[in-house]
């Protein structure tokens, strides 16, 4: 029943932008009605990833541990945008770069935003599923070429078409599985839970192919390297509080696409297939992050850059399929998540201050904005693994798991690459927080419901790490269960 | 008259693919849409289904009017050169396309394998449209040639999936039909904004964000 709540609260919150006008008011009925979607999907998570049962309604919603936990993941880091927004929006008004009317217009486009990513996890019928996805792009186009600038144009319009034509191989993928299915001799039937059923009789030769235009078609949206080229443009260009949804959850919403496919073809072709694929592409995502984030000299696209690396290393960890390595990965959606939402936060408190993107022409921002400067100092840590902030338990589960499957290959190169990673990390954001405050710029003061965003996103990074040692067992149960391994 | 109509797809996509001119593109993927529309009413002629005359019906007002017509109005209104810019010329893009034909042959002949041949020439077909669409987008440097490649490339999908026992569940269909127009409409909103901004509509030239 709470999904009904949970699909439907962002459609009221968006009816409500188009009757009221005033933004403050929006703003802040945003904040309450993400808090009660928050409450009703820990509900959610706890009815049914604990039991490890099944639950659909009406054919064509059905959750399962997996989608409840996405739609968790969702309803966190929109709350904490929903609470981001209201002072970020404010600030933009009062320095005239949106008009009022303009900001009723965010809060629209937002809620539907946040509508349909929330529709990802919740579908059944994998045709649903694709379109759902394909709306997300639609939508958060506008809000990537909010600012009407040159520069957020050309973003915009390459995000729409690179994802866009990624989708369309991700539909023929669907067909192509419908395809296998319909020649088995069954009914018509697009759903997963029909198809999961029979998933060992199914035409392993199309499944392969149908799955490889899969991966291509979501992991264009989902960020994997070589298909990535969009990203750092979107992220950058984007509104702050978008930024980290895109960044936070947009990209998790195409990774459970391919989870949902992949456990069809784990059951049909076998693990080793599947393995193989997401190892090959979660691999080359590091390394290619890895160097852009080395020469970085813009502060969001050097964001955008670490969440292609933390996606590969996602594919990574469910690539190699152990059940502590796919609790991790899972583990790591979550937080990665959780702490690039509050290091985006930073980002625009930053950019909005120095109105710069340029990490050389930003410094001292600890001394500017204290309170932005002591989060992001903590970001920073937790973002490049360091212990016992929650991304630390998360990579080292999928690094002990690569070792005790003697992939000694894969973790040499993921101790590797986040070493080099954590370095430039270090190096960029040491300049920038530390140092003096450029000539002419005075300390300034932050909005609350800002500070809250970044206390609540803080405390999750600090606890689901401790936490998540008392919860194990319970954990790669679940897990263990949802890909059968 | 199923390969005839599959004829004239393959003929229209050819016709795309060595276009010089804009409307020309466009004129060529409303015959293109058109022969879709044929095929889907004659499937539904004969199997006497309600949702097959929905779905005709639709890509008939959808495909065969509606985008056709607003991408020429974007065209008078945006008075951006009806040149496409091509990067490879036609002749050279005719042998990209028999290349493209031979290629989906071969790949639909191994997905398939004996017996059933029209079902080989259908998804030939269909992979040839799609990989058209692929080309169109790559190779033309205007958005608005990126938009046509974009709905070629779903009009092989459609091809597909109605070759893939008879299309997808009905709401699914229509749910993908109202996708395809608000993309349509959003992406014309974005030509729009392109040309206002940069006075062209020349993607090749977008170049200010790199790194």
């Amino acid at each position: 029943m709470q999904i009904f709540f949970i699909l439907g609260i962002p459609i009221l919150l968006a009816v409500t932008c188009l009757l009221i006008r005033r933004q403050r008011f929006l703003g802040i009925l945003n904040c309450v009605g993400y808090l009660v979607v928050l409450f009703l999907s820990v509900i959610l998570l706890k009815q049914i990833a604990l039991s490890g049962s099944t639950r659909s309604f009406l054919g064509f919603i059905c959750l399962d541990a997996l989608s409840v936990f996405f739609i968790f993941v969702i309803a966190v880091v929109v709350f904490a945008s929903a609470l981001y927004s209201v002072g970020y929006i404010k600030k933009d008004i009062e320095k005239g770069i949106i008009s009022q009317k303009k900001a009723s217009t965010y809060y629209l486009l937002f809620n539907l935003f946040c509508c349909s990513m929330f529709f990802v996890p919740a579908m059944n019928n994998l045709g649903m599923l694709w379109v759902a996805i394909e709306m997300t792009t639609l939508i958060s186009a506008f809000l990537v070429g909010f600012y009407n600038k040159k520069e957020s144009v050309e973003a915009a319009w390459k995000y729409i078409i690179i994802c866009s034509v990624g989708i369309i191989f991700a539909l023929l993928g669907t067909i192509l599985f419908s395809y296998a299915f319909s020649i088995s001799g069954l009914s018509k039937s697009l759903n997963w839970s029909d198809m999961v059923g029979v998933a060992q009789i199914l035409d392993k030769n199309i499944l392969k192919i149908a799955f490889i235009f899969i991966l291509v078609g979501y992991g264009t949206k989902a960020g994997l390297a070589p298909m990535h080229t969009w990203l750092p443009d979107a992220h950058s260009q984007a509104v702050a509080p978008i930024s980290a949804l895109l960044s936070g959850v947009l990209l998790k919403t195409a990774i459970y696409a391919i989870l949902r496919f992949g456990i069809i073809i784990i059951k049909s072709v076998g693990f080793a297939y599947f393995a193989h694929l997401m190892i090959l592409l979660g691999v080359i995502s590091l390394v290619i992050s890895s160097g852009f984030i080395l020469v970085q000299k813009d502060l969001k696209r050097l964001l955008a850059y670490s969440s292609i690396e933390h996606i590969g290393i996602i594919a990574i960890g469910f690539g190699l399929g152990t059940p502590l390595a796919c609790a991790g990965a899972l583990l790591h959606v979550f937080n990665h998540a959780v702490t690039k939402s509050l290091m985006f936060f930073g980002a625009g408190n930053i950019v909005s201050f120095y109105r710069k993107h340029n990490m050389n022409a930003i410094r001292g921002v600890s001394k500017a904005l204290p309170f932005t400067g002591m989060m992001m100092f903590l970001g920073v840590f937790a973002l490049t693994g360091f212990p016992p902030f929650s991304i630390f338990i998360s990579e080292m589960m999928i690094i002990i798991a690569a070792f005790t499957k003697s992939s000694y290959l894969i973790a040499a190169i993921l101790l590797l690459f986040l070493a080099i990673i954590f370095g430039a990390f270090i190096n960029h954001f040491g300049k920038m927080l530390f140092g003096s405050i450029p000539k002419g710029m005075t300390k300034t003061g932050e909005p609350l419901t800002g500070k809250f965003a970044f206390l609540f996103l803080g405390l999750l990074i600090c606890i689901t790490g401790v936490a998540f040692v008392f919860i194990k067992g319970e954990w790669i149960w679940v897990v263990q269960k949802l890909f059968l391994i | 008259m199923q390969v005839i109509i599959l004829f004239t797809v393959l003929v229209s996509t050819y016709l795309m693919v060595i276009a010089k001119r804009t409307p020309a593109l466009i004129r060529s993927f409303r015959y293109q849409s058109f022969c879709l529309f044929l095929a889907t009413l004659i499937l539904a002629l004969r199997e006497h289904q309600l949702d097959l005359y929905v779905v005709s019906g639709l890509l008939f007002i959808l495909k065969v009017v509606f985008i056709p017509q607003l991408l020429y109005r974007t065209i008078k209104k945006i008075k951006a050169s009806e040149e496409l810019g091509l990067f490879i010329n036609p002749q050279l893009s005719l042998l990209w396309a028999l290349g493209f034909t031979y290629l989906s042959w071969v790949f639909s002949a191994h997905l398939i394998g004996q017996g059933n041949e029209i079902r080989v020439i259908m998804l030939a077909v269909a992979f040839f449209v799609v990989l058209a669409g692929i080309f169109l987008m790559i190779f033309r440097m205007t958005a608005l040639a990126q938009i046509i490649g974009l709905l070629v490339m779903e009009n092989g999908i459609f091809l597909l999936a109605s070759m893939v026992s008879g299309g997808m569940p009905f709401f699914v269909e229509i749910a993908i039909f109202f996708d395809v127009f608000v993309s349509v409409l959003i992406m014309g909103f974005f030509v729009y904004r392109i040309n206002k901004f940069f006075t062209h509509i020349d993607v090749n030239k977008l170049s200010r964000l790199k790194g």
